[in-house]
């Protein structure tokens, strides 16, 4: 058991030093450039009714923009490189060395889940520092702009109602910028690219080629955030509709994982509380998802002939 | 890099690798209508690569696997590995099964053309390795060492792979494939693309392992090879082994016999021989007399050998 | 892929897969209900809204699509395409914009909010000054036309947005300031400072605005509570507003000629 982990452990972590001296980390700099891309944008044009709502504003696109973009990058880094592993294996006969050592198939195939699993946590907390930054950016700017607005009237200070205006406006930049909902949301993204990588391992365990596996693991996505509508469809009318029609929105309902339900992020980023026990909820069921997958995968790549 | 230390490879060490020589089965390597068949569904026939092979090769044999591309060579390595499902028939390792994780730890193997992870430098190359068959620490720095010295790769160490010429992966194939120590090795197409003097370094290590009396069963198509290292060959065609026996028996041709003068002849020298020849009953027409020749390569290896060892001996390459 | 295995290992694999997938399929829907269940709640705390919603994102696929970027389509459509149309003055097609992205997004507040304030401010302000139409009294009821948008706009936000105060209290500013609907503008301030977050001064609007509309009695009430709910440390304590209240309260005793043992300040 122990030597069985050992082993997954030193393949999981070649895995990823493949991809950082690949330069896969590189990609990060093209997200950066989008960030502050986008965070320029949103604060050169936008209106508001008075400063703290345009600053209200401008940190939700700042915050939709940068999760946004997490989602997108890591959706790429996880999708490109899960489906190139086994291909690129077997072009490079490694895999022929490393499973003719004491290794066991699962081994091998988890400890490659496992080191883009350590990529992906890689990446997504380099490009949380980055959203961090551009956050903390856009606080500064709406600081300054409070401080420009509700202080112009000379001897504020000894107006209560504008004393009282000037603290509930930087009070409410602390409250959007420094949401500690913002860890919950990108934990919950980090699951979603897990989600995606596991799937397209799944399917690299008996794709020919890697496009295949790409396009493949791009359409599960896509059916994925339909599922939800699917599944409640099948649900109430599934008895009225012909078989085919039942037949495929019941393999949908029973097979692609849900994965709307991830979409609930968008809900942090506009500020409304979506309290930890959902998110653990919806965690656990996307940990149990993978454990299937995994297991799947395992099976499938067991009997693979190599 | 050096890879930091890691404490769960003390508690595996080398002791993983295990040893059953107390109950050591007598082949190395055996095979029972061994075959193997691919369906070819858009052309709806079957291909068979391999048609029921019948292999004993010995513990301390060193057998070459001949034959031409497609004969069904690297499909037998390949079922030996457990790398692929037998349609029908069995091999055995070390009289276990093998895709086993105890005939694997028995078995080192080096694939045709490999190219290995070009990001790796040598020395990480041969730690990877090691640690996926459970050698570690102090163990596995030992025996890094020892298989750079072995395969002469001290220049290539700290230099990742994606630099290294043919020869060099080959030998880093090798080095790979030994890391564990292992009993029988599998060489697919050891020489395939490797310049003279690298195919001749790397049939030298072969005999070396075989003095170390170590199993190595490889496939090759140059046939000269295999014939300076192969105790036995078994020659392949169209998926079936249509002959197998030792070099020896093979190859000696009873209708003949070659002398050996370490001199070069004089005409009269030469002419008093045939006399006494004559004189012991042998036809004058079946005596031919002739200076041997150096085959190219023998040449080629002279001359290359001399002049990086003159090299060598003088002021130092930039 | 695998058609060399032997069928009994075919077999075995499809088996054991089937197996697995058959175990956990319900597994799977049930919890993904649960799932949705808890998410409707979070989503559109189960308005009356929300069948309309879902109806509404239902009919096009491509939204069902974009799902996983529903959020940056909203923000785009919001940052280029309705600031395009007010610059343009396309007061039409900035309204549907604005609806498009609260259709999107019902729980951002940002889009509501923004949203009202565009149609019922500049689309008004820019209709009762629009130099291409000479009648004044069409300019009015243009104007009203687009303060009536964006009032809907604000209370389809409340309607999503409950807990939101700024919706509430730029509810209450629209009704004060535009349509001088004093009693709707006290209403809509009383309930924004109730709402978190809301700057507290927002509690003595109800009163004001019930002077404003000059219903003695509601001001004399709503000053009355508000006094009346301070601790006696905090009356000790001298405030500007504070005083505002007291003063307020002797003069609306005085106007209204409360009986002595009835007043707050009898002196």
């Amino acid at each position: 058991m122990m030597t069985s982990l050992y082993r997954i452990t030193v393949i999981g972590r070649n895995t990823l030093t493949e991809a950082v001296r690949q330069k896969v980390l590189s990609v990060l700099l093209i997200f950066a450039l989008v960030l502050v891309g986008s965070s320029v944008l949103v604060s050169e044009i936008a209106g508001g009714l008075d400063a703290s709502s345009l600053f209200e504003q401008q940190i939700k696109f700042v915050k939709d923009f940068g999760c946004g973009a997490i989602g997108l990058f890591g959706f790429a880094i996880a999708l490109l490189s899960t489906a190139q592993l086994i291909p690129q294996e077997l072009h490079n006969r490694t895999i022929y060395t490393i499973l003719a050592k004491p290794v066991r198939r699962s081994e091998f195939l988890l400890g490659k889940f496992f080191g883009i699993v350590l990529l992906l946590a890689l990446c997504v907390a380099l490009m949380s520092l980055a959203f961090a930054a551009a956050l903390y950016w856009q606080e500064q700017l709406g600081l300054a702009a409070v401080d420009a607005a509700d202080t112009q009237i000379p001897n504020w200070q000894q107006n209560p109602t504008l004393v009282s205006q000037y603290h509930n406006d930087v009070a409410q930049i602390y409250q959007q910028v420094r949401d500690p909902q913002l860890i919950e949301a990108i934990l919950l993204l980090f699951m979603k690219l897990v989600m995606t990588t596991g799937i397209a391992l799944l399917i690299s365990t008996f794709a020919s080629s890697s496009i295949f596996t790409i396009v493949t693991t791009f359409m599960i996505y896509l059916i994925g955030h339909m599922e939800s509508t699917a599944r409640e469809f099948w649900l109430a009318r599934g008895a009225e509709m012909s078989i085919w029609q039942s037949g495929l929105v019941g393999f949908i309902s029973l097979l692609i994982p849900d994965m709307n339900s991830f979409t609930i992020v968008d809900e942090i980023l506009a500020g409304n509380h979506v309290p930890w026990s959902h998110a653990l909820n919806l965690l656990g069921y996307a940990n149990a998802y993978l454990i299937v997958l995994l297991a799947v995968s395992i099976i499938i790549f067991d009997y693979r002939e190599l | 890099m050096t890879e930091p230390y890691f404490p769960i490879g003390k508690l595996v060490g080398i002791a993983e690798i295990g040893r059953m020589e107390s109950s050591a089965p007598l082949f190395a390597v055996e095979t029972t209508g061994l075959t193997k068949r691919y369906p070819l569904t858009w052309k709806r026939k079957v291909l068979v690569a391999l048609d029921h092979l019948n292999l004993q090769i010995r513990s301390g044999e060193v057998f070459g696997l001949l034959g031409p591309n497609g004969s069904g060579k690297s499909t037998t390595l390949k079922l030996l590995l457990g790398l692929i499902v037998p349609s029908e028939g069995e091999a055995r390792v070390f009289g276990l099964p093998p895709d086993s994780l105890d005939a694997r730890r028995r078995v080192g193997f080096l694939p045709e053309n490999p190219y290995f992870y070009g990001f790796l430098t040598g020395d990480e190359t041969l730690r990877f390795y090691g640690k996926l068959c459970g050698v570690a620490g102090a163990a596995l720095d030992r025996r890094v060492e020892e298989l750079i010295e072995l395969v002469g790769l001290q220049n290539g160490r700290e230099r990742p792979l994606r630099s290294y010429s043919k020869g060099m992966l080959q030998r880093i194939g090798l080095a790979q494939a030994l890391i564990h120590d292992p009993d029988l090795l599998f060489l697919d197409e050891p020489t395939a693309g490797v310049d003279p003097l690298g195919s001749a370094q790397i049939r030298d290590l072969i005999l070396r392992l075989k003095k170390m009396g170590k199993t190595v069963i490889f496939s090759s198509h140059l046939l000269e090879q295999v014939q300076e290292v192969a105790d036995r060959v078994a020659i392949f065609s169209l998926g079936k082994k249509v002959l197998e026996g030792s070099l020896e028996s093979l190859l000696t041709e009873r209708q003949s016999t070659q002398i050996h003068i370490a001199a070069e002849l004089s005409t009269e020298q030469e002419a008093k021989l045939r006399q006494a020849l004559g004189q012991a009953g042998l036809d004058s027409a079946a005596i031919q007399f002739q200076r041997p020749q150096l085959s190219l390569e023998q040449l080629y290896l002279r001359t290359v050998q001399a002049q990086s060892e003159a090299a060598a001996k003088g002021a130092p390459k930039p | 892929m695998n058609a060399t295995l032997p069928l009994r290992q075919r077999l075995r694999r499809a088996l054991l897969l089937a197996a697995i997938l058959g175990l956990w399929a319900p597994f799977k829907i049930l919890w993904e209900q649960e799932i949705g269940r808890e998410q409707d709640f979070l989503r559109y705390h189960g308005t009356v809204m929300t069948r309309q919603l879902r109806d509404d994102l239902g009919q096009g696929l491509t939204i069902g699509v974009l799902s996983g970027m529903r959020n940056v389509v909203a923000d785009l459509i919001f940052v280029v395409n309705v600031t395009i149309a007010w610059e343009n003055e396309e007061w039409f097609r900035m309204g549907s914009y604005i609806n498009l992205c609260t259709v999107l997004q019902p729980r951002a507040p940002v889009f509501w909010d923004v949203g009202g304030w565009q149609l019922a401010w500049n689309a008004s302000v820019a209709a009762a000054h629009d130099p291409r139409q000479p009648n004044e009294l069409r300019r009015i009821k243009a104007s009203r036309f687009w303060v009536d948008k964006g009032l809907d706009v604000y209370k389809r936000g409340i309607e999503n947005n409950p807990n939101y105060w700024r919706l509430w209290a730029d509810t209450g500013l629209l009704y004060q300031q535009r349509l001088k609907d004093y009693r709707n503008a006290a209403y809509y301030y009383q309930k924004a400072s109730e709402l978190p977050n809301a700057p507290v001064f927002y509690e003595r609007f109800p009163a004001i605005m019930y002077e404003d509309a000059g219903d003695d009695q509601a001001a004399y009430a709503a000053w009355k509570a508000l006094w009346l709910r301070l601790t006696p440390e905090q009356k000790e304590k001298k405030e500007h507003w504070k005083e505002k209240i007291k003063a307020s309260i002797r003069r609306l005793e005085q106007k209204l000629s409360i009986p002595k043992e009835k007043r707050v300040f009898p002196n």
